[in-house]
């Protein structure tokens, strides 16, 4: 196995060595990449431009360290996610000091709070931007000073595994890219996707785009040579890229590469599903993008097999694992969207039904892809993952009772010109518990640490805001001063704050964080939840969540038993539906051991109790 | 007391006036007073705008903090009469697209009653 190895450098050179023997393609690979080449641009200029591709490839080879291409030889693709891996999600000036640059600060925190509890960061997008916190970048390849330098990224290289941003289907119009075409430069007149006059776009090919903004999509720009209209699925100073271009797509090859040599061990494909523009389609998920998607994988498997690619797509269920392509081809982690919805709705309504029938029918997707399971994030609750899961009813049901708990719904535009929900903007702790609820903080602790304990025993990858760690409540005030509805769960923290509340045993904020990293320890050594071991739902009660995870040789059995309710439980969960029979089990979370004659188990759950059973077969 | 509580439509709507500074410091009682509506049954609600001149998100808050207790018996919390400032507060939370907002309290009143 081949993980990152603590207290390692880069593995990679400032410089290309070029003493070395260039990197040599084998002939599966060529045909890999040119084969994608040319779907995406047909024969000519797919042979036209794959010259360009190897270069950039052999250009990347040339920076890795000796120490790496061994490192490289011993990985095992099977291992790139073990049960060791969870993803801490942060920017990098959520926790801020006066004295200190945040990227610093940050490395200060984790490494002495959060080191052997996750063993990955990801870092939000730290280069220079010009809005939507960092997902407008003006360049992909430099830090924002006002975070730190590489220097920074390297030194949190030091003790964890990084995750970067590819910001890849949009720039900032502050770029030096969108001022060049807006200087009609040849070299950038054909990097983005522009119409000369209104009527080469109908009103039927804007009814058709599927996009998670009401804004409009077409923003006309004054250049040199007159006013253009330009693609802008987000914002207008979020400009996307035109694919349609090979030269685009080199371009964000190289910048891809450039993150592998700067730390990156996984590449977060940013609002990838709007890559590729096409009119007279959705523009949603094309083939295209698909495409392009796999050849960032070829790329990848050809020289960084050790570094995943994961795709954020909020999009409903089914299309949303499309990104894992034949689960060997694309992605190697997708966010599982529909997770923090149902889990919402479980805890929301005190029943596990609709989780319990949409997990029992989630399965191993490969030994080499997983999903990555997370409740929150910088974003919201995203809803479009179970728009064929949940109701309308039941959706609107959440969003308004999210809107009680202090947070606020965003909408999208559908092609028929409707509004739907699309995202829930609160933080996790405020989803979960209601600030004016008359109930002791004690349970509200509970129920919180009781809905992250799903993600955690989950089949993939469990990741964990920073703010979902500390349980933040929600910011309802930035969302008014900056006139942002996301701003509600991204406040910045002063790190005095931090540190006092992490170092009183009696705060909430020690209280829910000390909650979830004893899960999270003990998650880190059972192998049993190894992100793609076996994985069993048990419709037992709507009152409790319950999997049966094993290891893949079934000697070591966990079942993890959630009480979604506020009310004491009593369970018995007859052998049947453990498979064999165990007769001593050992909670692993309260240290509890239940014996069975029979190899059936009863059970009593306290409200919110969160129980982790170990059986052994011997 | 900081509001004007009053019933409508033969006590059909519950109507409560905010003052001129809906904020932190009274947006408290607020949430007792729509909290009591609905544990009473009370479930068509008209909250009359008119006064206030300022409101923080404690305000905002309050004001959709029974909704889903509201619409789910077949009730609601409907807007009267907010100045632009107010208004203002609703495009940026997108409580637009939520809320039925009525130039005045009758319009209000008169939207529960035509149902």
């Amino acid at each position: 196995m081949a993980k990152h190895i603590k207290g390692a450098e880069n593995f990679h050179n400032l410089v290309p060595d070029y003493d070395r023997p260039v990197l040599k393609i084998n002939e599966a690979g060529k045909h890999k990449l040119l084969e994608k080449l040319i779907a995406l641009y047909g024969e000519e200029t797919g042979h036209k431009y794959y010259p360009e591709l190897e270069r950039i490839l052999k250009v990347y080879y040339a920076h890795k360290s000796d120490k790496m291409i061994v490192h490289e030889k011993e990985f095992e693709a099977e291992d790139r996610f073990t049960e060791e891996d969870v993803i801490l999600i942060t920017y990098g000036d959520l926790i801020i000091s006066e004295h200190d640059r945040p990227l610093s600060v940050m490395a200060d925190i984790c490494k002495r709070y959060f080191e052997g509890v996750f063993n990955t960061l990801h870092i939000l997008p730290f280069f220079p931007y010009s809005s939507d916190r960092g997902f407008a970048v003006m360049d992909f390849e430099e830090v924002d000073p006002n975070l730190g330098s590489w220097e920074d990224i390297l030194e949190l290289k030091k003790e964890f595994q990084l995750m970067f941003d590819g910001v890849f289907n949009h720039i900032s119009s502050k770029s030096r890219w969108f001022q060049e075409f807006l200087n009609q430069n040849p070299e950038y007149r054909d990097f983005f996707t522009v119409f000369s006059t209104q009527g080469e776009i109908s009103p039927e090919h804007l009814q058709l785009i599927v996009r998670p903004r009401t804004s409009d999509v077409i923003s006309p720009f004054k250049t040199l040579t007159g006013e253009k209209l330009v693609w802008t699925t987000f914002s207008t100073d979020q400009i996307d890229l035109n694919y349609k271009n090979p030269k685009v797509l080199l371009k964000m090859i190289d910048i891809l590469l450039t993150y592998i040599r700067r730390g990156a061990d996984i590449i977060r494909l940013d609002a990838v599903t709007y890559l590729w523009e096409q009119l007279g389609t959705s523009c949603v998920h094309l083939e295209q993008t698909h495409l392009t998607i796999k050849l960032f994988r070829d790329v990848l498997d050809i020289v960084a097999p050790q570094v995943g690619l994961i795709t954020e797509t909020n999009v409903p269920h089914d299309e949303n694992i499309r990104y894992f392509g034949n689960g060997d081809d694309e992605a190697q982690m997708v966010y599982n969207f529909a997770l923090p919805p149902l889990v919402l709705h479980t805890f929301q309504n005190q029943n596990a039904q609709k989780l319990t029938e949409w997990a029992a029918s989630i399965d191993k997707i490969s030994d080499t892809a997983t999903y990555f399971n997370f409740l929150d994030s910088h974003d919201g609750v995203g809803v479009m993952a179970v728009k064929n899961i949940l109701s309308k009813k039941q959706i609107e049901d959440m969003a308004l009772k999210v809107l009680e708990h202090g947070g606020y719904i965003s909408y999208k535009k559908e092609g028929d010109g409707t509004l739907s929900p699309y995202e829930l903007n609160t933080t996790w702790f405020s989803a979960i518990n209601r600030d004016d609820e008359d109930e002791p903080l004690e349970l509200q602790i509970q129920r919180y640490v009781a809905s992250r304990s799903i993600a955690l025993a989950f089949m993939g990858v469990p990741g964990v805001y920073l703010h979902g760690l500390l349980g933040s409540k929600n910011d309802a005030e930035a969302v008014l001063m900056e006139k942002s509805r996301r701003s509600i769960n991204r406040r910045n923290l002063l790190e005095e704050e931090i540190l006092t509340e992490l170092e009183n045993q009696k705060s909430a904020t020690f209280r829910i964080a000390f909650g979830l990293i004893i899960l999270i320890q003990i998650r880190k050594m059972e192998r049993a939840f190894h992100p793609n071991s076996p994985q069993k739902v048990l419709p037992l009660s709507e009152d409790l969540f319950c999997l049966l995870r094993a290891t893949p040789d079934s000697k070591e059995i966990i079942l993890a038993i959630t009480n979604v309710t506020n009310h004491s439980r009593k369970l018995d969960v007859d052998k049947q539906y453990i498979g064999t029979t165990i007769h001593t089990w050992r909670d692993l979370v309260s240290n509890t051991t239940y014996t069975s004659d029979n190899g059936s188990i009863s059970l009593a759950l306290e409200p919110y109790q969160v129980i982790w059973l170990k059986g052994i077969n011997r | 007391m900081e509001y004007q509580v009053y019933q409508a439509a033969d006590g059909a709507v519950e109507v409560i006036q905010t003052p001129v500074r809906f904020n932190i410091e009274v947006s408290e009682e607020f949430r007792i007073i729509l909290k009591e509506f609905v544990d009473k049954g009370k479930y068509k609600i008209v909250v009359d705008l008119s006064q206030t001149e300022y409101m923080d998100s404690s305000g905002l808050g309050a004001i959709v903090s029974r909704i889903s207790a509201t619409r789910s018996h077949d009730g609601d919390i409907r807007i009267a009469a907010p100045k632009e400032f107010v208004k203002n507060l609703f495009d940026v939370t997108n409580l637009v697209e939520i809320l039925k907002i009525f130039d005045t309290v009758e319009g209000a009143v008169d939207s529960f009653t035509a149902e």
